[in-house]
């Protein structure tokens, strides 16, 4: 090849045309042109879009979860708390090239069939739960494994330790953690905290570099003292349990509650739930008897018309009614007492439980009065408890009732309450004739109260139901040592509107000690099928022992002379 | 002239090392203060689950089977019990 000088090119050699010479520089200088424009744009006019990009390549913001709030007792015992757990996932997509021995091994640790992760992962999805709320220990191993495509996510799990006797006081929360049942559902607003965040930068292996932002911090929910004391709430499941066993009964119910305060000591249904285990979740065990189902009151009602001729002064202490040979035509319709009382004053109908006797006190009222003082005891509207689902029970306005209705609201039957409106109006004959507002969680103030009697009528009312419970009433409500007062009530059912010859509610509500009540214990059978069926032979051995344990878990002294069976000897050796 | 540059160079350079030195320490600092923060939220959780384990322990149910079943204890009624009479004073212990 023959060598050619740059400077002797045959190219360069003729001149050319002048106007290429421009266009390539108009070229260039359109190119340039082009270049600054471009600058400009991405520089002064998508900035802000730009910067976006780049800080969500590298800048994250993490969730900071806020933990729910515990529920203790009135004496600090742990009730409901939540503890991190995890939540494990998978990839379908991913999961597909795990090994066998991986598989097995994580069915083993979620303690799951192998079978069944598998249908879960046959999906078109690309986010599979495999299982919620997994321990963090076994969280922890499972991250060990190291399966492709399988990964945790942070949740809560919520503990309950008391199980089924705590299980309608304190409820239960979803997956999500909210509030479902109960306490948990009621003040979910206080118990869930606010969940808070950060921004940061992380680096390539996912570390936190830095904050960018403030950090917004979570606010966890606020512990929640409940005015229950688990020590009674025991007692009470206790004596319920046995009671059913012995009684064979559908279901029960009883509440105590502090006299002074207000304040709801122990609520126990039966059957139960165990807020651990979502299998036990059954509508029937659900039910919070004694305060979402209302039924008639029948006898324990008594006290409260009887209080109130005493009160207007249509009766006295002392006045005699005759109540025959224990059958009574009255309206139309026939009135029976269950033994023949003869002429009896008004403590003897309330210890005879003598439906012809408050029949005739009846006559002495007016509709308008009987309705006046039952909606001030708070019948007919949901005690403010603040618990879901509160009955308010039923009394018919007033103008409406016929005579015999009349008679029969006398002795607590056309009207339907609830466990938990009884126990509260009882607390009228406690307290000296006013009637104390209740709560859940615990009082640091006096609680509000209503007068509805005057004091001499609740302390005569209080003699007489002491009377009522005593050895010629329902003696099986007595305790030894304490001086109790209570009235017991049977109330028929009403299956298919007719009242039944068969199925019962037997109740029993009083107080103790007389000397200075302290607790109001309601206690209510539902159906009781072996033996006897009324409320002085089925809930008032109930009353008593929750009673019995109650005052003693609470240190009163007793009030009532008893026979010691054990002598103090040697004085020194006490010191 | 010649001189003024020299010290402002000197003070530029010693800015940039103490500038480099902050920043290091800052970050060393925001991860000591992670690490203890991820401390404190596991002693919290730890102290969650061991008030959760005592709960369980002490519950009632457990107690009372444990007592009435394993120890043969029974529950006390006043005939078996001896009341002391305090003055009113110090009576708060008693009560209890």
């Amino acid at each position: 090849m023959k060598r050619v000088p740059f400077f002797d090119n045959p190219v360069l050699r003729g001149s050319l045309p002048m106007w290429r010479a421009r266009l390539v520089l108009i070229l260039i200088f359109a190119g340039f042109l082009t270049l600054v424009g471009r600058a400009l744009f991405l520089q002064g006019l998508s900035t802000e879009f730009l910067q976006q990009q780049g800080e969500r390549r590298y800048e994250r913001t993490i969730p900071l979860p806020a933990m729910r709030g515990k529920i203790l007792d009135r004496n600090g015992a742990v009730l409901a708390s939540s503890v991190p757990a995890r939540g494990v996932f998978a990839i379908p997509e991913d999961v597909k090239k795990a090994s066998d021995e991986q598989m097995k091994a994580l069915a083993k640790l979620l303690e799951m069939p192998v079978a069944d992760i598998r249908a879960r992962i046959d999906d078109d999805r690309n986010f599979v739960y495999l299982k919620r709320q997994v321990s963090v220990d076994v969280g922890d191993e499972i991250k060990a494994l190291n399966v492709p495509g399988v990964h945790q996510l942070g949740e809560n799990r919520r503990y309950y330790p008391d199980g089924e006797v705590m299980g309608h006081v304190v409820g239960f929360t979803n997956i999500e953690d909210r509030g479902q049942e109960g306490v948990e559902l009621t003040f979910n607003d206080v118990l869930s905290g606010t969940a808070g965040s950060r921004r940061v930068i992380k680096d390539r292996l996912g570390r936190v570099i830095e904050d960018v932002q403030a950090i917004v911090p979570p606010v966890d929910g606020k512990d929640l003292r409940l005015s229950i004391d688990t020590r009674l709430q025991f007692v009470v499941y206790k004596a319920l349990q046995d009671a059913l066993e012995e009684r064979g009964a559908r279901a029960g119910a009883a509440v105590v509650i502090d006299v002074h305060t207000g304040e709801v000591l122990a609520l126990a249904n039966l059957p139960t739930f165990d807020p651990n285990r979502r299998e036990t979740y059954k509508p029937a065990n659900l039910r919070n008897m004694a305060i979402t189902d209302t039924f008639e009151p029948g006898s324990i009602m008594k006290p409260f018309t009887a209080a109130l001729a005493l009160d207007l002064g249509r009766i006295t202490p002392t006045t005699i009614f005759d109540t025959g040979n224990g059958k009574f035509r009255y309206q139309g319709s026939t009135i029976s007492d269950v033994s023949r009382n003869g002429s009896i004053a008004v403590g003897d109908i309330l210890r005879r439980s003598s439906n012809i006797g408050m029949t005739m006190i009846s006559e002495r009222l007016q509709s308008r009065e009987m309705w006046d003082r039952f909606t001030e005891l708070g019948l007919g509207t949901a005690p403010q408890i603040g618990f879901p689902g509160a009955a308010p029970g039923r009394l018919r306005p007033w103008d409406r009732w016929r005579l015999i209705e009349k008679a029969t609201m006398a002795y607590g039957y056309g009207l339907s309450v609830s466990l938990l409106q009884v126990a509260r109006a009882y607390s009228v004959f406690a307290r000296d004739g006013d009637m104390v507002s209740l709560s859940l969680v615990k009082r640091d103030s006096e609680p509000t109260s209503v007068r509805v009697y005057p004091t001499k009528i609740a302390v005569m009312l209080r003699s007489m139901l002491e009377a009522a419970a005593g050895p010629d009433g329902a003696k099986a409500a007595q305790v030894q040592g304490y001086r109790v007062a209570g009235k017991s009530g049977t109330a028929r059912k009403i299956i298919d509107g007719k009242y039944s010859t068969s199925r019962y509610r037997s109740s029993f509500v009083g107080f103790a000690p007389v000397s200075d009540p302290k607790i109001i214990v309601a206690v209510s059978i539902d159906e009781p099928q072996k033996g006897a069926y009324y409320g002085g032979a089925v809930a008032a051995p109930v009353f008593s022992r929750i009673v019995g344990g109650s005052l003693r878990l609470m240190g009163v002294k007793p009030d009532a002379p008893f026979e010691s069976t054990i002598v103090a000897n040697a004085p020194e050796r006490i010191r | 002239m010649g001189r003024l540059s020299v010290i402002v160079a000197i003070l530029l350079m010693l800015s940039a090392i103490s500038l480099v030195t902050a920043r290091y320490q800052s970050r060393q600092l925001f991860v000591e203060s992670e690490r203890v923060q991820a401390q404190t939220r596991d002693l919290e959780t730890g102290w969650r689950r061991l008030q959760l384990d005592r709960a369980e322990h002490a519950r009632n149910s457990r107690v009372d089977e444990a007592a009435s079943g394993e120890l043969g204890m029974l529950g006390i009624v006043p005939d078996r019990t001896l009341y002391l009479n305090q003055p009113r004073g110090n009576a708060a212990g008693v009560t209890q």
